[in-house]
């Protein structure tokens, strides 16, 4: 008999997508605007059923589905996104009459990234997967109004496509050549795919259709335009979550599964490691689009996770996946608050329309909104990997693992990236605190002042405050070797 | 006890007070000065409560520790010498703050004010409980931040934000060597324990100390000299303290210092922040103790710090500027008093720490003063002044305690006397000892000159303010109550305070290194450090025991013959022709010296040909690397076409040359 409470975090999500998709049907315009306390609400119970659940390991439904600790601790950085957008949604969904529909999308694509997760089979994985990437193809373009959100939402939709038949595809010769489904069998079998030129075809297709969610060179090309086009809470929920989604799918898959052939997938990953977090870093610095900007970021940061496959080393793991979820922190917040100016800016009608999240737009934000604008400068600030946040003991302990493995050229490329990045990080600081406001003071709207507050915690705490992080990283990446 | 759980809370609740004034002050009445006072007076009780368990139960001491970042803890070490030091702290901020009220009344910045006195004591608070050196160091330099903030608190004024750099940029010299000497001490544990263990704090004092037989056998060859790591780690250490506690010659920011508001003057730059140097010493004492030659270079500084600066004294105008050199050449005593720990061991402590306490009092109770009477006159230039004691009777009286307490008076060998003297003589005594049993008199010659000016600068002070006929057109008035109470009751600690406590609180410091925390044994380690203590207080000749209190009778009568009297037309003696006026006057020409030859000649001569040599480099390849990577940026953008077939072809391409590439290399390697 399964014991369906090992599921409840994910049976509370599917639940409150449906109830809200349900009922908001039969619910007024004005009314619907509590839908999002409610998903908010069961957002929250999720994350405390999870939290609950840590120390439980079991493996479900024929060994299709694995709880551990490295399933849990990526369901929490899913549904710590998921809170931080569900809540700054409440105000960018104020006039919307399809708020049942967001917010069902939402907690379906949170749904499938927490399968993904604990997918401890091909089949449920891709399936999962495929369940989260068709909610976000409607987020990305919930606005249907706006050609941006569709154009977004339709080359996401295209590459996304293409990227699923590249992952099935891989996971076909891997079930071909393996002759099963499952991951451990997979493990236990993967001598097959060793010395067989298919094993590396499989490697590189697997990555091409992962390093689509992951957003790594050159399979990111969709990422800076979506992100950019997608209302903010989306590219929240993107960058911050569905890119762990490619992760973890990646961990399982290949440092479980196709363990055998780690020379393959290590040297592809070295080269998709340097490879983004140049480029990323690179490209941002022409970047006048804030939500650009963070996308090219974000690519950069993609990067820096890619380097625990590099290391291997279980510390370098354990910083991948810390690093996972100090990301979600801060690049959730950076896009909600690039949200909260946008919201400033499209209900102003003033300043940049065209281009709502331009630079210019952040002038002054300081006197303007000073809680969105200290919010950003801590993520900024963070994603630069200043300490006391998230984002400097993330890459501290990624680094320094890299350098204890004696891969100091990779440390210093990253060192170097860091450096570089702190560019356009520190210019966006300086348009927000040292260019004179255009306009009046606006204030921060509730909803998402709460959700940056929420994220700047998360950020502060785990940087001042590790250890509890690491050893909850460090269990997690002991799954894994 | 339950309240020892709460000792984490001292300087917590002030942080938090920090944070509610600084962001909602202007919301609250009187610039949420009610919320500081809460927290402090919070905080006061607190350590009075753990203070007097201490008293009953002085082996019991507070100690908690959480880990931090694996290898190094976050604690709270209340033992005898954080406990005196704690109620100190809390209780003149307490006051300093009640007292803020009524003197900052009038200043629109006000919930910023407040803010920063709530986070300085939260930070001096902090940094007196650390059971560890880095904790300490951290809330060392936010103590100097807060220092900085508030002397450049009126930051319009051009002379207070130039005094604010100097004083952050002159204590900064000592932060480095304080650092320097925590790397040192990191590195050598870390030889010494192989490495971090989990659970173990290697930088919690009780682990230092018990390396300290090690650390002193660790040799080093420093030009030329065999020197012990643990000599070097102590003097890095107490060049931190020169900086904080504005010893010789790093003192030349303190004067400057009174920019800030007086009551910031009372609080950090007499009564607080500068004592924390003597702090440090006093803490890593056992340290010091056992390094050979560094108690001895401590007393030097101290001994000659406390005779200079009390010359500068003489010749001030100024008030605050007066007070100023006081107040550094008091430290000095204090540091003279550690330093004489070569002598008369662990009561060097005790010793030293009474001075402080007493100094706390009658120090920031003459800030406090002054600042009562500029807020009512309106100038500090003492020439302007005289009569002031007809209009402010409270003020003047409590002064005059003040000045009484500072020089010193009292009668030996009874019960009788003002706080300073219980606290001044003895170290003057153990001077007496040093010379009496090394042959060592400078520090005595020192310190018994510093009495005398002390005495003529401080009842100049008093004799210009208030006796006499006023020299200018001054309006004025009593200060609020809410400014005078506070005087009267520093007043009174000022006055009998010493003559309470003196034994039982010297006997009490005694246990700071005996307790549940750390055990060490002073005499073995004064072995190591080669000193030779004896312990034969008080058994000096008559004459000796009496000098002091005479000196400073004289000093007396000199200042009401010159100012009250005036006996002597100074107008020649006091003129710019008399070449050791104007040496005084001009404070050794420390300005020429440090500032315009040292600092802008020396220093920034050399960065400015630095600039234009190293400049061209670095900027040409810093510039060369922002073009090339503007250039990337620019050329890379375009491959972001916006055309989603190009963006599927990439994707495709991608995946057969990444299968070529990792081939290739696999072949290759």
């Amino acid at each position: 008999m399964v014991d369906l409470m090992l599921l409840a975090p994910e049976i509370a999500i599917a639940v409150t997508g449906l109830f809200v998709l349900v009922t908001g049907i039969f619910m007024s315009p004005q009314a619907k605007n509590m839908l999002g306390y409610l998903a908010t609400f069961g957002v929250l119970a999720a994350l405390g059923l999870t939290v609950a659940s840590f120390g439980t390991e079991a493996v479900m439904f024929s060994g299709t589905v694995s709880i551990d600790a490295l399933s849990q601790f990526f369901k929490l950085v899913f549904l710590v996104v998921a809170l931080l957008v569900s809540v700054a949604a409440i105000k960018y969904n104020e006039d919307s009459e399809h708020i049942e529909e967001f917010y069902a999308l939402v907690l379906f694509a949170t749904f499938g990234m927490m399968f993904v997760a604990s997918a401890n089979d091909l089949i449920v994985l891709f399936c999962a997967f495929e369940l989260a990437s068709l909610a976000t193809y409607a987020l990305a373009g919930y606005e249907k109004q706006n050609p941006r959100s569709l154009e977004a939402a339709m080359k996401y939709f295209v590459i996304g496509s293409v990227s699923a038949a590249l992952m099935l595809f891989g996971l076909s010769f891997v079930y071909g050549a393996t002759g099963t489904t499952s991951i451990p069998l997979i493990a236990a079998n993967s001598g097959l795919l060793v010395d067989n030129p298919i094993g590396l075809v499989a490697v590189v297709l697997l990555i091409a259709g992962f390093g689509f969610k992951m957003a790594l060179v050159p399979f990111h090309m969709w990422a800076p335009d979506t992100y950019q086009g997608s209302p903010s809470v989306v590219s929240a929920l993107l960058a911050a979550g569905s890119k762990k989604m490619g992760f973890v799918a990646a961990f399982r898959v290949f440092i479980v599964a196709l363990a055998a052939l780690q020379p393959d997938w290590q040297l592809a990953f070295t080269i998709l490691a340097v490879v983004t977090m140049t480029f990323g870093n690179v490209v941002a610095v022409s970047q006048t689009s804030v939500k650009r900007m963070l996308a090219y970021s974000s690519l950069a940061q993609a990067g820096y996770i890619a380097m625990a496959f590099v290391v291997m080393t279980p510390m370098a793991l354990a910083g991948g996946i810390l690093y996972a979820l100090a990301h979600a922190f801060m690049k959730a917040g950076a896009f909600i608050a690039a949200g909260a100016v946008v919201w400033m800016v499209t209900s102003e009608k003033r300043g940049n329309l065209e281009v709502p999240d331009h630079l210019d737009n952040f002038k002054g934000l300081g006197t303007r909104m000073p809680i969105a604008a200290f919010a950003m400068m801590v993520f900024v600030f963070a994603l630069a990997g200043i300490p006391p946040t998230a984002g400097f003991m993330a890459k501290f302990v990624l680094f320094s693992s890299t350098i204890q493995a004696g891969m100091i050229w990779l440390a210093v490329i990253a060192i170097l990236n860091s450096a570089l990045s702190l560019f356009y990080y520190a210019r966006l600081v300086k348009y927000m605190y040292f260019l004179p406001p255009e306009g009046e003071k606006v204030g921060t709207p509730f909803p998402y002042a709460l959700a940056l507050l929420l994220a700047v915690a998360g950020v502060l705490v785990i940087g001042i405050w590790p250890e509890p992080f690491v050893q909850w990283a460090m269990e997690a990446a002991s799954v894994l070797v | 006890m339950a309240l020892e759980e709460l000792a984490f809370l001292i300087p917590v609740l002030p942080a938090l007070a920090f944070v509610i004034t600084f962001f909602f002050g202007k919301k609250l009445p009187s610039g949420g000065a009610i919320i500081p006072i809460a927290a402090i007076a919070a905080s006061f009780v607190i350590s009075l409560m753990i203070t007097l368990g201490l008293l009953a139960n002085p082996e019991e001491v507070v100690s908690q520790s959480v880990s931090w970042f694996a290898v190094l803890n976050l604690g709270v070490l209340i033992d005898p010498l954080a406990a005196v030091m704690l109620c100190m702290v809390s209780f003149v901020s307490l006051l300093i703050h009640i007292y803020a009220v009524g003197y900052m009344s009038h200043d629109p910045a006000k919930p910023r004010y407040f803010a920063e006195t709530a986070l300085f004591t939260a930070a001096m608070l902090s940094l007196v409980l650390s059971d560890n050196i880095l904790q300490l160091f951290v809330s060392w330099e936010l103590v100097g931040l807060c220092s900085y903030l508030l002397i450049g608190f009126w930051f319009a004024k051009p002379s207070a934000a130039s005094a604010a750099k100097k004083a952050f940029l002159t204590t900064r010299i000592g932060d480095v060597m304080f650092l320097t000497g925590i790397i040192v001490l990191t590195a050598d544990l870390m030889k010494l324990a192989g490495g971090f263990t989990d659970g173990v704090y290697l930088l919690r004092f009780d682990e230092i100390f018990s390396y300290i037989p090690e650390l002193s056998a660790m040799q080093a060859n420093f030009l030329g000299f065999e020197v012990s790591h643990l000599t070097i780690i102590t003097l890095l250490f107490f060049g931190g303290a020169v900086g904080k506690s504005g010893q010789f010659p790093l003192h030349v920011w303190l004067p400057d210092a009174m920019e800030g508001p007086t009551t910031v003057s009372a609080l950090i730059h007499a009564a607080t922040m500068v004592t924390a140097g003597v702090y440090l010493v006093a803490r890593t004492f056992p340290m010091f103790i056992a390094a050979p030659d560094s108690l001895m270079v401590v007393a030097y500084f101290g001994g000659f710090t406390a005779l200079f600066a009390a010359t500068m004294g003489i010749v001030m105008n100024d008030l605050k500027r007066v007070l100023a050199f006081s107040t550094i050449s008091q430290l000095g005593y204090m540091m003279l008093g550690l330093g004489l720990g070569a002598t008369i061991g662990l009561e060097a402590v005790g010793v030293s720490l009474f001075h402080l306490i007493n100094h706390a009092f009658f120090k920031a109770l003459l800030f406090l003063c002054a600042g009562s009477v500029i807020h009512a006159v309106g100038t500090h230039d003492m020439r302007e002044l005289g009569g002031v004691a007809k209009v402010m009777p409270i003020t003047a009286a409590t002064m005059t305690a003040a000045a009484l307490s500072l020089a010193g008076f009292g009668i030996p060998g009874t019960s009788i006397g003002t706080s300073g003297f219980f606290s001044k003589d003895p170290i003057i005594e153990a001077a007496y000892l040093l010379g009496e049993h090394n042959g060592n008199w400078i520090p005595y010659i020192f310190s018994i000159l510093a009495a005398l000016l002390t005495a003529v600068y401080i009842f100049r002070l008093i004799f210009m303010t208030f006796a006499g006929k006023p020299r200018s057109n001054y309006g004025g008035h009593e200060s609020p109550s809410s400014m005078t109470i506070p005087l009267s009751i520093l007043a009174v600690f000022a006055l009998v305070f010493g003559g309470l406590t003196r034994t039982g609180f010297m006997e009490f410091l005694e246990e700071t290194f005996t307790n549940s925390f750390v055990n060490v044994d002073i005499g073995s380690l004064a072995g190591l450090g080669e000193y030779e203590i004896v312990h034969a207080a008080g058994h000096e000749p008559l004459l000796i025991l009496w000098l002091p209190v005479i000196i400073a009778l004289a000093g007396l009568g000199i200042s009401f013959v010159l100012y009250y009297l005036k006996a002597v037309d100074l107008g020649a003696v006091a003129s710019m022709k008399n070449p050791v006026y104007k040496l005084l006057y001009k404070r050794y020409y420390q300005h020429e010296i440090f500032t315009e030859f040292f600092s802008i000649g020396v220093v920034y001569g050399v960065v400015a040909f630095l600039t234009q040599v190293v400049d061209v480099i670095i900027d040409s390849i810093v510039e060369a690397i922002g073009i090339v990577t503007v250039a990337a940026a620019d050329a890379l953008r375009r491959v972001q076409t916006g055309v989603v077939q190009t963006y599927a072809s990439v994707v495709i391409a991608g995946v057969g040359l990444l299968i070529i590439l990792v081939k290739l290399i696999m072949e290759v390697l």
